[in-house]
């Protein structure tokens, strides 16, 4: 990508961060701090993280990081993230629960949970919220050819994304109150820091398992998580009007089809034996799996696999061309190099994929 | 110059041409001013434009088939409206005119392999049927109506224009002082001067045949006593659920009737602040962002349309009614799947029409309704008001949710108004009714010139189409039978 050259406000003196040891949290941390990275910022990181082993684990990567153990769903554990904070102070909010333990969890940490950072935003007087939303609060495309533009009709698929629409309106009230708030939404990422459910992913389309449906002609858009973390600091420094939202994602969609073929090549190129892929599933087994999920769902609980089954024949697809113009975002990284570097960043782990 | 040809138990032509709308009207101008002695027969009435207020409840009785109520079955049923006087549908409808795009000219020359169909031909017919029409947009302001649905699109950045019209204004008109065009205004006059006549209220129940020959037609009078046309050549120009009917009743059956297309549509009301209904005109702003899968417009919106919009909210909505003044109708078109039949039914009057929307169809007309219904919001309105049955009236974009949520095709009030594609043209026998001129597949003498011809529904307002092949297959025809 190249370095944005002009129109970005400089780095607050205290940035707030939620979700700092998740997937784009980690992402984003190494992001700040990282000397060689072109947003190493100076200034105090407040890291709200969930356990000691987290807290010490962020605490490594540079002295301006404080780690604080909160949770989201307990506001007063959240106090010393603001505490005591001098100077221009940026909030970005990553926390969020997407495959939780029971269906109340939805509630109580994405809208909840949201709902609290606001406040204490507001209190710390921040100069801008940075919320990260999802494709979730827009359902699905009506067909392969269609793309979400900027601005969508809410369609919330389930609970998660009933939960993300209601996080994202939580949002748009404070701005109504005066906080200058802005939205980004990523569609399904992929890259270094996976919890292990993507590396099932891996393994499945490693050994040929992956349950593709019918042709495999579903449009998907991805992003690679690097380019959603440039995403969302352009989001948080370049000045714009309160309440916008873009989605931020890879250049352009990609079919299920050409995803799999892809990590597989990716597989292939990092020295793994990959069967081709011969799970073919017919169209009806997803609808099946969809009409499952939300009879469970509605039963208050929530079945990973049985979730991402359901979703496997739809279109996600978005247009991030506004991105591009009103933040000057430009996805630097594609789905072949991106898988190249996941799998690679999964073997350094010592994971088995 | 009305040629108006008196009621008598038979009459002879060279030409007849059945039914005097799009098709009709053009191809009796053709061939009559190629010199054929041409007898034109429409079922409806002769209604002078202006006689009549546009879109009125007394215009649906007068100049529409059964008062405007007529429904392909479906889950969900599809209502549609023909036209039925002398014009047809150009009479009633909006007079929006739209080229087909290069794109779909192409693929309906593959699809059904149309021979000699070149887009410089096709195109350079328009060119004369837009000075005919005066095809214009208009030099002066719109509606309010119209300007909302603009804004509301360019408040969100998505891409729109002015559809042109069939119109005439005073020099830099604003949109209410223009004068509507019709086919009782240009080719039928022309058709007259050249030696046509027109016998009105003459309903074809079917013509007779030698084998693969046409050779008279019979038909019901005004009086409700038989009438027989005797002719050298037939062009059958009801439209494309009276043309396969008619066909079907005369033994000609195979793929006459299949492939009906159409332009499923949804609707909503929207009610604003301030005045935007003008009654007696349409918006002729169109959203074209996401085109050609969804197109979204302005409709009618005379009181009585918009009571029907209203009519899914009806205990709730009985002080909007009167307010109307402040209230505007719109759609969203898909491009669809789906298709249907039209089949008539021995001992009955009407054909069976039948449509099935795909599942993809219906996910769409959902995404329509939700996004036409974020342009309102945008456009300002206070309240948006769904077609479907238990919708939710939304006044912000949380309420969006619950439309969407409880959007069901099946609930929803679909309509159409272009209908389609019942005996494609093409040299394909396993696809194509007719050949590339509009000769009957299987028939000497027995020529379809409407939008029967079309392959399928071309995403935009078909009435340029429709004329343009009229014309193009006329002129064939006339080159045939000199």
């Amino acid at each position: 990508m190249n370095a944005p050259t002009k129109g970005l406000r400089p780095a607050p003196e205290a940035t707030v961060v939620t979700g700092a040891a998740g997937w784009l949290g980690t992402a984003l941390m190494h992001a700040l701090t990282a000397p060689a990275s072109r947003w190493h910022r100076e200034g105090t990181i407040r890291a709200l993280v969930t356990n000691r082993v987290e807290a010490d684990r962020l605490r490594g990567l540079g002295t301006q990081v404080e780690p604080v153990i909160g949770d989201l769903t307990q506001p007063h554990t959240l106090d010393p993230l603001v505490a005591g904070l001098t100077g221009t102070v940026d909030v970005l909010h990553t926390a969020g629960v997407i495959h939780p333990p029971n269906m109340a969890t939805f509630e109580s940490v994405n809208v909840g949970g949201t709902s609290a950072v606001l406040d204490l935003a507001v209190r710390a007087g921040a100069r801008r919220f940075v919320h990260v939303s999802s494709n979730s609060p827009f359902g699905t495309n009506a067909h392969p050819g269609d793309r979400f533009r900027n601005d969508e009709p809410y369609h919330p698929y389930l609970g998660y994304g009933r939960s993300k629409m209601r996080a994202e309106l939580v949002v748009l009230d404070a701005v109504q109150r005066g906080l200058d708030a802005v939205i980004v939404r990523p569609p399904w990422f992929y890259g270094p820091h996976q919890p292990p459910r993507q590396s099932t992913f891996f393994s499945m389309v490693r050994t040929g398992r992956f349950p593709v449906i019918g042709r495999g002609d579903q449009a998907r858009s991805m992003v690679y998580v690097d380019n959603l973390v440039h995403g969302l600091l352009l989001a948080e420094l370049v000045p714009t009007p309160a309440g916008r939202g873009w989605w931020i994602a890879d250049a352009r969609p990609y079919t299920v089809a050409e995803i799999v073929d892809t990590v597989g090549r990716a597989l292939r190129d990092e020295g793994f034996q990959v069967t081709p892929n011969r799970v073919r599933v017919p169209g009806v087994v997803s609808r099946l799996a969809e009409l499952a999920d939300s009879t469970i769902q509605r039963l208050g609980r929530y079945h990973q696999q049985v979730h991402v089954l359901g979703e496997m024949d739809k279109n996600i697809a978005c247009d991030i061309s506004v991105a591009r113009d009103e933040l000057g975002y430009e996805p630097e990284i594609e789905l072949y190099e991106g898988m190249r570097r996941s799998v690679r960043w999964c073997i350094e782990q010592g994971m088995e994929l | 110059m009305i040629g108006l040809r008196a009621p008598a138990p038979h009459h002879d032509c060279e030409v007849l041409v059945i039914g005097s709308g799009a098709g009709g009207a053009v191809t009796a101008a053709v061939l009559a001013e190629a010199g054929f002695d041409v007898l034109v027969v429409e079922e409806g009435p002769w209604v002078e434009q202006g006689s009549v207020v546009p879109f009125s409840l007394e215009q649906m009785d007068r100049q529409y088939r059964a008062g405007g109520v007529t429904v392909a079955l479906g889950r969900p049923s599809i209502a549609y409206t023909e036209g039925r006087c002398a014009g047809g549908g150009t009479e009633i409808n909006s007079g929006l005119y739209r080229r087909p795009s290069e794109e779909t000219l192409d693929r309906w020359r593959r699809q059904t392999s149309i021979v000699d169909f070149a887009d410089d031909e096709f195109f350079g017919i328009c060119d004369e049927i837009e000075v005919a029409l005066s095809v214009q947009t208009v030099p002066g302001s719109h509606t309010p109506a119209s300007e909302r649905l603009r804004n509301g699109a360019a408040a969100l950045g998505w891409q729109h224009d002015e559809i042109p019209r069939w119109m005439t204004y005073p020099a830099g008109g604003d949109a209410v002082t223009g004068r509507r065009e019709s086919m009782t205004r240009t080719f039928l006059p022309r058709a007259f001067a050249a030696g046509a006549s027109l016998l009105v209220e003459h309903r074809v129940d079917r013509l007779v045949r030698d084998r693969g020959r046409a050779i008279r037609a019979e038909l019901t009078g005004p009086d409700g006593g038989p009438v027989t046309i005797d002719f050298g050549t037939a062009v059958v120009c009801g439209g494309a659920v009276q043309t396969p009917a008619l066909l079907q009743r005369s033994g000609w059956r195979g793929l006459v009737g299949r492939g009906f297309a159409v332009h499923p549509t949804v609707k909503l009301a929207a009610r604003f602040d301030d005045t935007v209904n003008v009654a007696d005109d349409v918006p002729v702003h169109q959203v074209k962002e996401f085109s050609p899968d969804l197109s979204f417009g302005g409709s009618a919106s005379h009181p009585g349309l918009v009571a029907l919009a209203l009519s899914e909210h009806w205990p709730a909505m009985r002080d909007a009614v009167t307010a109307w003044r402040e209230m505007a109708v719109y759609y969203a078109a898909i491009t669809s799947e789906g298709r249907g039949r039209v089949t008539a039914l021995p001992g009955m009057r009407d054909p069976l029409v039948t449509y099935r929307l795909t599942a993809r169809d219906k996910a769409l007309l959902g995404q329509g309704l939700a996004r036409l219904a974020l342009v309102m919001l945008e456009a300002g309105a206070q309240a948006v008001f769904p077609s479907f049955r238990e919708a939710p009236i939304v006044r912000s974009r949380a309420d969006l949710a619950e439309l969407t949520g409880r959007f069901r095709a099946s609930t929803a009030s679909v309509m159409t108004v272009h209908l389609c594609s019942t005996v494609p043209m093409g040299e394909d026998r396993g696809r194509a009714a007719a050949d590339s001129v509009g000769l009957l597949h299987g028939a000497d003498n027995v020529y379809v010139n409407d939008a029967s011809l079309l392959p399928d529904a071309p995403g935009v307002n078909p009435q340029a189409s429709v004329m343009a092949i009229a014309t193009r297959n006329a002129r064939r025809l006339a080159g045939a039978l000199r």
